[in-house]
């Protein structure tokens, strides 16, 4: 609608015109483009209606029905017709006697009749024809049906395919995000291993941990004023402990996923499991879902 | 000043057309002059069966006379006659047959007019293709007005026809496109005025009293007229249908008129029947746009009833008439294929940017053209000048016996397509 530019009352019918006809043309061009329209011109039928496939015998029956009549004998009758000959004075007298004709009989509702029956059969073989002349064109529309069909089910099999491939990137992101998730959550452990498990100064760090939430969102219970939390003591220091040798891989050492866990003061992300003996990412990725799971 | 006016049918109830448009004239003439109706008895444009009782009459305070139809139209016998002069060669008593087969015949009427031909100042003969406007006109020929309410359709083609059209004093055409056709068909220019009609148009409407009385509740389309497959509504209803698909929020579709075809069952279009004027205006007036699909118009007044209320109209564009007003009025807009309706009837919604301009631009070209002072003045005008002006001395004579009986004719097909088509700008 807004493609229409009038100016105040000064419309102008034929231009409006134009501008239909240019949007029409338009969104021809947006549906098919020449090109498009000559491939399915020339494309044919037998192509895409594969017999075996669809189970259907279209083809063939199009095929079959396509014959032509043969044309019927024309007939025509006037009011002039019954006295016709080709000879001129026969005729002649023929129209003289006809008054007389018409004392015994009355020859016009015959002449009709016969008048009528004549066009009925030109209008009946006219229609006839017609419609065998629309069979192909039945023949064409089936044709483009079918090429359009083939078309959409191909682009519905592409979307299927597309939609698979969004939800299992979906499924992957959100694996990698609670992965992550878990990766933020421990980092308190990191503060509780042995001072001289890692090398690195001994020390809770006290500015993150305030700031860390607890599972449940809220900010941590029972964290002193100071920032100090003992994790060693107390049920949820004990979880936290039995979550971190769930973790620990085989043939890992708790100092090594101490340390693991402590990469992230310094690192970001899984990047964090450089620590750990497999591929760094890949075990971030893969692992820390999993974990994060049956924590939950 | 005296005025007969000659009219195949006329009655108050009577709402074909032509005669509607001569009935408009006739009162309004009859503030300025003496007018008397000269008529059949028939009501049927079917049969011409005489259905009104012969006499004196009078319709809405106008002197009405009517007089019997011979015989019914055979309509077998018109058909095959119609055949004949239309698409073979034929001769000029074929013609006259036709002419006769077409009806209404009434000889009382024609004798009639030549007696009372000193009694009246002019006689103006409505339709220029039935026989008593044939036979009228030759009859006064220094008398005779004609409005022809001619349509683009075969009859115009006959040969019968351009004699008449140059003896008359003067026609009084409808619109441009019907001039140009009368002059196409009969090789060169005729006299008269391209005049058309008026309408009774109510000072105020009450759109939703129609509303409410017909539970409309959508925006809506509407086509006043007969529902007939003449008229355009079988092409009409296939296009509305496929616009419904593809709008779904699009307009209903609100049908008036009586039924002759009939109306498709969807849930988008809706029959109203045959309404009184004060619900037809109510009607519009509460439309979006009036549609008119007919291919065929010599001038739709449903049109210009639109046009006063400041509608816009999507017009069949295969109707040079109607094209050509649209074109002239810009009030409206016209198709000829499915995809400019759609697009047409989307860009006249209401509420998109073009039904005001087209509506206001409609009743400033009904204000200027239509409406009932400006129709009358040049009907004065007209009147004025025939008695001013010496009267052409006679009607042109019928060829002789034999010469009628030669089929040396055209068919009056080939004689209308030769005619150019589309609208005149001028």
């Amino acid at each position: 609608m807004a493609d229409f530019s009038v100016r105040s009352d000064s419309v102008d019918v034929e231009q409006i015109m134009r501008q239909i006809r240019a949007r029409i043309r338009e969104k021809r061009g947006v549906d098919y483009t020449e090109a498009e329209l000559q491939q399915l011109a020339n494309v044919k039928l037998d192509k895409f209606l594969d017999p075996r496939g669809i189970g259907s015998d279209l083809v063939d029956q199009f095929r079959r029905h396509r014959v032509v009549s043969p044309e019927p004998p024309k007939f025509v009758f006037e009011d002039t017709t019954l006295y016709d000959t080709h000879r001129g004075l026969l005729r002649t007298i023929r129209k003289i006697l006809h008054p007389i004709l018409k004392l015994f009989i009355n020859p016009n509702p015959l002449i009709h009749a016969m008048h009528v029956q004549a066009q009925v059969n030109a209008e009946f073989h006219r229609r006839f024809r017609q419609r065998e002349e629309m069979d192909p064109l039945f023949y064409e529309v089936i044709h483009n049906l079918v090429l359009e069909v083939t078309r959409l089910g191909i682009e519905v099999h592409n979307l299927k395919m597309r939609t698979e491939s969004l939800s299992s990137r979906l499924d992957f992101d959100e694996r990698r995000g609670r992965s992550l998730e878990q990766v933020v959550q421990y980092r308190p452990g990191a503060l509780q291993r042995p001072a001289g498990a890692t090398g690195q100064t001994p020390g809770p760090s006290p500015a993150p941990m305030a700031a860390q939430p607890s599972e449940g969102g809220r900010p941590p219970a029972g964290v002193p004023e100071g920032g100090r939390l003992d994790g060693g003591t107390g049920p949820g220091g004990e979880r936290r402990r039995r979550r971190r040798r769930r973790r620990r891989r085989p043939g890992q050492t708790m100092a090594d996923a101490a340390g693991a866990s402590s990469a992230p003061h310094g690192a970001t992300g899984p990047a964090g499991s450089a620590g750990s003996p497999g591929p760094a990412p890949a075990d971030g990725e893969s692992d820390g879902p999993d974990e994060g799971a049956s924590d939950q | 000043m005296k005025i007969a006016v000659a009219v195949q049918r006329y009655g108050a109830d009577i709402s074909g057309g032509a005669e509607l448009h001569a009935r408009y004239i006739t009162e309004r003439l009859a503030r300025h002059a003496e007018v008397e109706v000269l008529t059949t008895c028939a009501r049927d444009y079917i049969t011409w069966r005489n259905e009104l009782p012969a006499g004196d009459d009078t319709v809405n305070g106008i002197r009405v006379r009517r007089f019997p139809v011979s015989r019914p139209r055979n309509t077998d016998d018109f058909g095959r006659r119609s055949q004949l002069v239309f698409e073979r060669r034929h001769s000029m008593a074929d013609e006259l047959a036709w002419l006769e087969s077409e009806g209404p015949t009434s000889p009382a009427l024609i004798r009639h007019i030549r007696r009372v031909r000193d009694a009246f100042d002019f006689f103006v003969f409505f339709s220029y293709r039935y026989p008593h406007a044939w036979h009228g006109a030759r009859a006064v020929p220094d008398k005779a007005v004609l409005v022809p309410t001619a349509e683009r359709d075969t009859a115009a083609g006959l040969s019968i026809f351009p004699a008449v059209f140059r003896s008359v004093r003067a026609l009084m055409f409808n619109s441009l496109e019907e001039r140009a056709l009368l002059q196409g068909v009969s090789g060169g220019p005729i006299p008269g005025v391209v005049v058309g009609v008026g309408s009774e148009i109510p000072e105020r409407t009450q759109p939703w009293r129609f509303r409410k009385k017909f539970h409309v509740k959508r925006p809506f389309a509407i086509y006043i007229g007969r529902i007939d497959e003449n008229k355009g509504c079988a092409e009409l209803f296939a296009f509305f249908e496929r616009y419904a698909v593809m709008y779904p929020q699009g307009l209903d579709l609100v049908l008036v008129g009586s039924r002759v075809l009939e109306v498709p069952k969807h849930p988008r279009v809706r029959y109203v029947g045959f309404l009184s004027d004060e619900d037809k205006f109510d009607a519009l007036a509460a439309a979006d746009l009036l549609i008119m699909p007919s291919p065929f118009e010599s001038l739709s007044m449903v049109a210009l009833e639109a046009w006063a209320l400041g509608k816009p109209v999507l017009a069949n564009g295969r109707c040079d008439v109607l094209r050509g007003q649209c074109v002239r009025s810009h009030g409206g807009l016209y198709y000829e294929t499915f995809e400019e309706f759609a697009e047409a009837l989307y860009a006249l919604e209401a509420s998109g940017p073009l039904a005001g301009p087209l509506g206001r631009s409609g009743r400033e070209f009904f204000r200027r053209h239509y409406t009932w002072p400006v129709i009358e003045r040049k009907y004065l005008e007209m009147f004025d000048r025939l008695k001013r002006e010496p009267a052409p001395a006679h009607a042109v004579p019928l060829p002789g016996w034999l010469a009628r009986r030669r089929r040396n004719l055209r068919p009056a097909r080939e004689i209308v397509d030769a005619v150019p088509r589309g609208p005149v700008v001028a």
